[in-house]
C-alpha cells in the first residue's frame, strides 16, 4: 500500500503541476471531505450492524454459528482460534446476504484475532475472498437498473452469479498455488 | 428479500430475549464500538479518497484509459468500460456514480449497460479494502494477495462480457 500510494500519489502531483497548480489544494481537499462523507455512511451501516452483532454475541449465537463453521474454519484457515471463527462465519454470511458494507467489521476483528495466533495464511485468504467479492444477489446493481427502468432488471443475476463465483474460485485457487509454491 | 433482514433481527432479538441478555446496553455499547471503528477507519480513507482525487484531476486516470482502450477491445471488453474496469479497485463510490452514467447513457437493458452492471457486480474495491483490513497492523507484505485479486478481476470482466452477449 505505500509503495501504491507513494508512486500514483507523487506522478499524479507532477501533472497537475504541470497542467494546473492552482488545482492541486482543493483536490485533496475535496478529497478529504468525501472520505468524510463516505464515514458517515459507513458508520450508519456499523451502527446497526455492529449493535446487532453484539446482542447475538453477548446471547451465544455467534458461538452456534461458529460451532457449526469449525470444522471448515480449520480445513481452509487453518485456525482453531474461536474468536477468529465467529468473525469469520459472520463476515462470509454478510457477504453472501449482499450485506457488504456489514461484513467490513467482522473481517477486522478476524484479522485481528488471526494475527495474534500469527496465522499469516488466513488473513490473506479472507482478503483474498472478500476483494473478490462473494455476493449472491447483486442488490445494488438490481436496484440501480430497475431506477434507470430496465425491463427486467433481475435478469443480471444469473451472469453476475456466474462471475462472481469464477473470480473468487479463481482467485482462491491461486492464492493457494502461489503459498504452496512460495514455501518449497 | 425484502423480509430477510427483519427477519433476521427478530431471531437475534428474540434469541437474546430468552438468554435474558440487556438489549439496550449490549445493543449501544455495539454502536459504540461502530464509533471507534469508523473513527480508526477514517485517517486510512482521506489518505486514499486524497490520492484518488488527485489522479483524477491530473487528467491521468483519463488518459490510461485511452492508451488501454484499444488493448481491453482486443479482449473483448467494450472501450466504454476500460474507465469503470480502472476505478472500481480504487473508488467505490466513483464507480457506482461512473455506472450510473453508463446505465443512463445507454440504456439499462443495453449490452453496455449489462456488461457494466456484471462487471461492477463481480469486482471490490481492492485498494480500499486493503487498506481497512490490514490498517491496524504492522508491516504487510500484501503486493502477491492484491496482484492475485486484480489478475482474477481482470479475467472475469472479460468472462462477463463474454456472457452477456449470450445471456
Amino acid at each position: 500500500m505505500n509503495t501504491v500510494f507513494t508512486v500514483i500519489f507523487i506522478i499524479s502531483l507532477v501533472a497537475v503541476t504541470i497542467i494546473s497548480p492552482s488545482s492541486f489544494l482543493p483536490a485533496l481537499l475535496s478529497g478529504v471531505e468525501s472520505s468524510l462523507s463516505i464515514a458517515v455512511t459507513l458508520f450508519c451501516i456499523y451502527a446497526v450492524w455492529m449493535g446487532l452483532s453484539r446482542i447475538a454475541e453477548k446471547s451465544g449465537l455467534n458461538k452456534y454459528a461458529a460451532r457449526a463453521l469449525s470444522p471448515l474454519s480449520k480445513k481452509f484457515f487453518k485456525t482453531s482460534d474461536s474468536v477468529a471463527t465467529q468473525n469469520i462465519a459472520m463476515n462470509l454470511s454478510c457477504n453472501l446476504l449482499g450485506i457488504g458494507g456489514a461484513a467490513t467489521p467482522f473481517a477486522v476483528k478476524a484479522i485481528e484475532a488471526l494475527e495474534k495466533e500469527g496465522n499469516d495464511y488466513a488473513q490473506k485468504l479472507l482478503f483474498v475472498i472478500n476483494a473478490t467479492s462473494v455476493q449472491i444477489v447483486p442488490t445494488t446493481v438490481i436496484a440501480l437498473r430497475s431506477g434507470a427502468g430496465s425491463a427486467a432488471a433481475a435478469d443480471i443475476f444469473l451472469p453476475s452469479l456466474i462471475c462472481t463465483a469464477f473470480s473468487t474460485l479463481f482467485a482462491v485457487v491461486l492464492f493457494i498455488f502461489w503459498c504452496k509454491v512460495w514455501r518449497t | 428479500m425484502a423480509y430477510l433482514i427483519p427477519a433476521i433481527f427478530l431471531i437475534v432479538l428474540v434469541f437474546a430475549l430468552v438468554k435474558k441478555v440487556k438489549i439496550y446496553d449490549e445493543f449501544s455499547l455495539g454502536i459504540g464500538e461502530a464509533v471507534r471503528f469508523t473513527l480508526s477507519l477514517l485517517p486510512c480513507l482521506a489518505a486514499v479518497f486524497m490520492m484518488c482525487e488527485l489522479f483524477e484531476v491530473s487528467t491521468l486516470s483519463q488518459r490510461l484509459t485511452d492508451l488501454l482502450s484499444p488493448l481491453f477491445s482486443l479482449l473483448g471488453i467494450p472501450k466504454e468500460l476500460t474507465k469503470l474496469v480502472l476505478i472500481k479497485p480504487f473508488s467505490g463510490s466513483g464507480s457506482i456514480a461512473y455506472l450510473t452514467e453508463i446505465i443512463q447513457k445507454y440504456g439499462a437493458d443495453s449490452y453496455i449497460a449489462r456488461c457494466a452492471c456484471v462487471c461492477f457486480g463481480s469486482s471490490e474495491t481492492v485498494f480500499y479494502i486493503s487498506a481497512v483490513y490490514f490498517a491496524g497492523l504492522k508491516k504487510k507484505n500484501l503486493a502477491a494477495p492484491i496482484a492475485i485479486v486484480l489478475i482474477s478481476t481482470f479475467f472475469t470482466t472479460i468472462l462477463g462480457c463474454l456472457i452477456c452477449k449470450f445471456m
